[in-house]
């Protein structure tokens, strides 16, 4: 039994995936000083949320099948901390949560800590749209906001947005049995702080402070600027049709979208517009007066979640200024050519194995009897019962025997 | 603090098998309330199964700590149960809630039900299950466990809904596909037919994000290509490249199907009917979370699809504003047929969806009423006895 599990639940944006990469490259040394984080590969807490939360997620929901049940028995077996680490946590149903609550620790003593990482909500809204965008997403920015505003909450965008960014009802689902001093509120500081400001606090509410942990970041989730947003929206439309989801997400999301196109950063940001601000800033003070009321634990200051003024000059996505679309175009071309020569390059060499594989084999099947033996065995081969007698044969010739 | 009282009254009531909508609710309880109560969509679809036959008491408490499986709308507090919170989605009555919404929940219980019979071909390995299979085989056709080397040899492509059945069919008379200088039969009908079985053959797969029939059919309109099994001409082309027009017959006449296959009779597939197909479409979704899709797969075909062609109803119909790109396509696909000069079996106008027989009745799956007939055959389904209901809950649907 764990004697104390440390559940991040969220919330998405908040610098979730350089703490995930920096604890599972770490996972090791983390092991030396008693704290768990049980992954065999980096998204492994990502397929264990969806697993608990019965999420499809573009094909997989298949690798994810009993993931949860594998991660919670991990985190039993251990006697010392545990973290486990998803931002779509956030989302779970009170169901979803008894269950994750009753399989990590099922009243055997085991102390569990909730960990929640917040940002403002005038920065949290067009990341989530532009995140939205780079899950295949088509909607137009004024559209989102309009189902972000709708009261009855009924469409798929404005369910996933609360569900992951709505502060005081994620702490409802997930902290209705838990002593207010287990819930602990990481803020992200505002904009122009020190860089390493959050990590420390993540590392203070995680117990890492004073260990040598290896933070150089090989995974991120960068950001994209207006223009090459609305450039990557007018690609889903052209190729949601005909691009698979297990095609999309290293041509589109990680190629085009993180490893070429949030490389523009003299581009214009997303942001929320103007008019919208007091709105944001209403909703996000009632937040914070109610987190305070609760006396949760706050990592950081409340107020990193007020946000600052509107932008003097905002740009709306879906209008953006065509000459920066195309320049973003222009540098998509360039990166999916270059990716398109690598990979003839790659063929070229496989081809060239291939063939000499091919050589060899001939050669191996030159001896006059193979032929014959081949077409025998297939024969056989062809019934239940020579399929049988095969595989007696082989048994009795030993494991390691090769086909004739 | 009559809210939750009421409510906490309202739940048991239905786990004793009541009826009574939460709007004309009256009753309450003494003592303390549960500070967290089942969903609205949970207690609305028990309420719902509670209408048609006593419910078994695991089932009761399945259905009450089930969530639905997918992205949508999250478990919602009934209306008047609590103090309205600023904070949350908005609450509801649960009799105002879309079948939709009730259907994702039971859809999920399907599910586990079906993932906790497990894998339909798991059998005991090695040579017993070489034995068994082999006795299997004889018993089924009759005879030796060798094939006879004059058989009819045979492949079916094309319509991969039919082809599937007829395999099937043929695989357990012990007469398996394949084999040197094969027949390659190309079962056909008229495009939307053919249209209507590729959809229906996707919703009993798994791995597969599949559209409502509607959404999927708004997907092949206009100029984008129709789905490979439903182009006859194409399927006609890549086989006689493949090993010659002399051994490919295009098949527009199911009469003439034996004696192709050198078979006295062939059993059809019972036509599912378009309720059945799109809550198997979302039973496959939340079966996808549970298993993996070869399994998915044979779970759907092998213990879904015989439980619901006992059900009836209306086959799938196109709906009309899809019958003028449809006859269309329809007409140019017979035409590339004729261009072809493939041997066709049956008359080949029998690939032309007409726009009559289009607009003849037939169910479009649109619409609240839709949902509500999927809705109530599910919950047929849950109470059916399967064995499955003697578990305790969601955990146990692990693969």
């Amino acid at each position: 039994m764990s004697a104390r599990v440390l559940l991040h639940v969220g919330t998405p944006k908040t610098g979730t995936s350089h703490l995930q990469d920096v604890l599972f490259r770490n996972r090791d040394r983390l092991r030396h000083h008693g704290l768990l984080y049980p992954a065999d590969r980096f998204d492994a807490h990502f397929l264990a949320a969806l697993d608990l939360m019965a999420l499809p997620w573009g094909g997989l929901q298949a690798e994810a099948i009993g993931r949860w049940d594998a991660l919670a028995e991990q985190v039993r077996r251990h006697s010392g901390t545990a973290i486990i680490s998803h931002e779509i946590l956030a989302t779970a149903s009170r169901s979803q949560v008894g269950r994750a609550m009753q399989s990590l620790a099922p009243d055997d003593g085991t102390e569990v800590h909730l960990v929640l990482s917040v940002r403002d909500l005038v920065r949290q809204i067009p990341a989530e749209w532009q995140e939205n965008v780079k899950h295949r997403s088509t909607i137009t920015y004024e559209e989102f906001l309009a189902q972000l505003r709708d009261p009855e909450r009924k469409g798929r965008i404005a369910t996933w947005f609360w569900g992951v960014q709505e502060i005081p009802d994620i702490l409802d689902r997930w902290g209705h049995e838990l002593p207010p001093e287990h819930i602990h509120l990481v803020t992200v500081p505002p904009p122009g702080g020190a860089p390493d400001l959050l990590w420390k606090r993540f590392s203070s509410v995680f117990g890492l402070d004073g260990l040598d942990l290896d933070l150089e970041a090989e995974r991120a989730n960068p950001s994209l600027g207006v223009p090459e947003t609305a450039l990557v929206r007018r690609i889903n439309k052209a190729v949601n049709p005909v691009l698979d989801p297990p095609d999309y997400r290293p041509l589109v999301r990680e190629l085009l979208a993180h490893q070429t196109l949030s490389r523009r950063t003299r581009t214009p940001r997303l942001a929320l517009p103007p008019d919208l601000h007091e709105w944001a800033r209403d909703l996000g003070q009632r937040w914070n007066d109610e987190v305070r009321r609760r006396g949760y634990d706050v990592v950081g200051d409340l107020a990193d979640l007020e946000p600052g003024p509107p932008p003097e000059h905002w740009a709306d996505p879906d209008s953006p200024r065509e000459s920066q679309v195309s320049g973003a175009a222009v540098e998509a071309i360039r990166a999916l050519l270059v990716e398109n020569a690598r990979m003839r390059a790659e063929e070229e060499r496989l081809r060239g194995e291939l063939h000499e594989a091919r050589v060899a084999l001939d050669r191996s099947f030159l001896r006059p009897s193979y032929r014959v033996r081949e077409k025998a065995l297939r024969g056989i081969r062809r019934t239940a019962v020579g399929r049988g007698l095969h595989r007696v044969y082989r048994l009795a010739r030993g494991r390691s025997s090769r086909s004739a | 603090m009559t809210g939750p009282a009421r409510a906490t009254a309202w739940v048991a009531h239905l786990r004793a098998g009541g009826t009574t909508p939460w709007a004309e609710w009256t009753g309450t309880v003494d003592g303390p309330t549960p500070p967290i109560l089942p969903g609205a969509q949970q207690l609305e679809l028990l309420r719902r199964i509670n209408q048609r036959a006593a419910v078994p008491q695991p089932l009761v408490e399945r259905v009450l700590t089930a969530s639905a499986a997918g992205r949508g709308r999250p478990d919602l507090e009934l209306v008047g149960a609590r103090p309205a919170s600023e904070f949350g989605p908005p609450p509801v009555d649960p009799g105002a809630l879309p079948a939709e919404e009730l259907l994702r929940v039971a859809a999920l219980l399907l599910a586990e039900d079906l993932a906790a019979e497990g894998d339909p071909d798991a059998r005991p390995d090695d040579l017993g299950r070489l034995v068994g299979d082999a006795t299997r085989r004889m018993k089924r056709s009759g005879r030796g466990p060798w094939l006879r080397p004059w058989r009819t040899k045979y492949r079916l492509v094309g319509d991969p809904w039919r082809a599937d059945a007829l395999r099937r069919d043929l695989v357990a008379r012990g007469r398996p596909p394949g084999g040197r200088g094969a027949l390659v039969l190309v079962v056909a009908d008229d495009l939307a037919s053919m249209l209507a079985d590729i959809w229906t053959d996707r919703c009993f797969s798994t791995g597969l994000a599949v559209p409502p029939w509607a959404a999927w059919l708004d997907t092949l309109a206009g100029p984008r290509r129709i789905p490979r099994g439903a182009d006859t001409a194409l399927v006609a082309a890549t086989w006689s490249a493949r090993v010659g027009r002399d051994r490919v017959r295009i098949v527009l006449d199911e009469t003439a199907l034996p004696g192709l296959l050198g078979v006295p009779t062939l059993t059809p597939r019972s036509p599912v009917s378009a309720e059945a197909a799109e809550l198997a479409r979302l039973v496959a979704k939340a079966l996808d979370l549970r298993v993996t899709p070869d399994v998915g797969r044979r779970i759907l075909r092998e213990r879904l699809l015989p439980r619901l062609l006992e059900h009836s109803g209306a086959p799938l119909a196109v709906p009309p504003e899809h019958h003028r790109w449809i006859h269309r396509r329809s007409v140019r696909m017979r035409d590339a047929v004729r261009a072809g000069d493939y041997p066709v079996v049956g008359e080949v106008d029998g690939l032309v969806s007409r726009p009559r027989a289009l607009a003849a009745s037939g169910e479009t799956l649109s619409g609240e009423a839709t949902d509500e007939r999927v809705l109530a055959l599910a919950v047929d389904l849950l109470l059916a006895p399967t064995g499955a209901q003697d578990r305790t809950g969601p955990q146990e649907a692990g693969t």
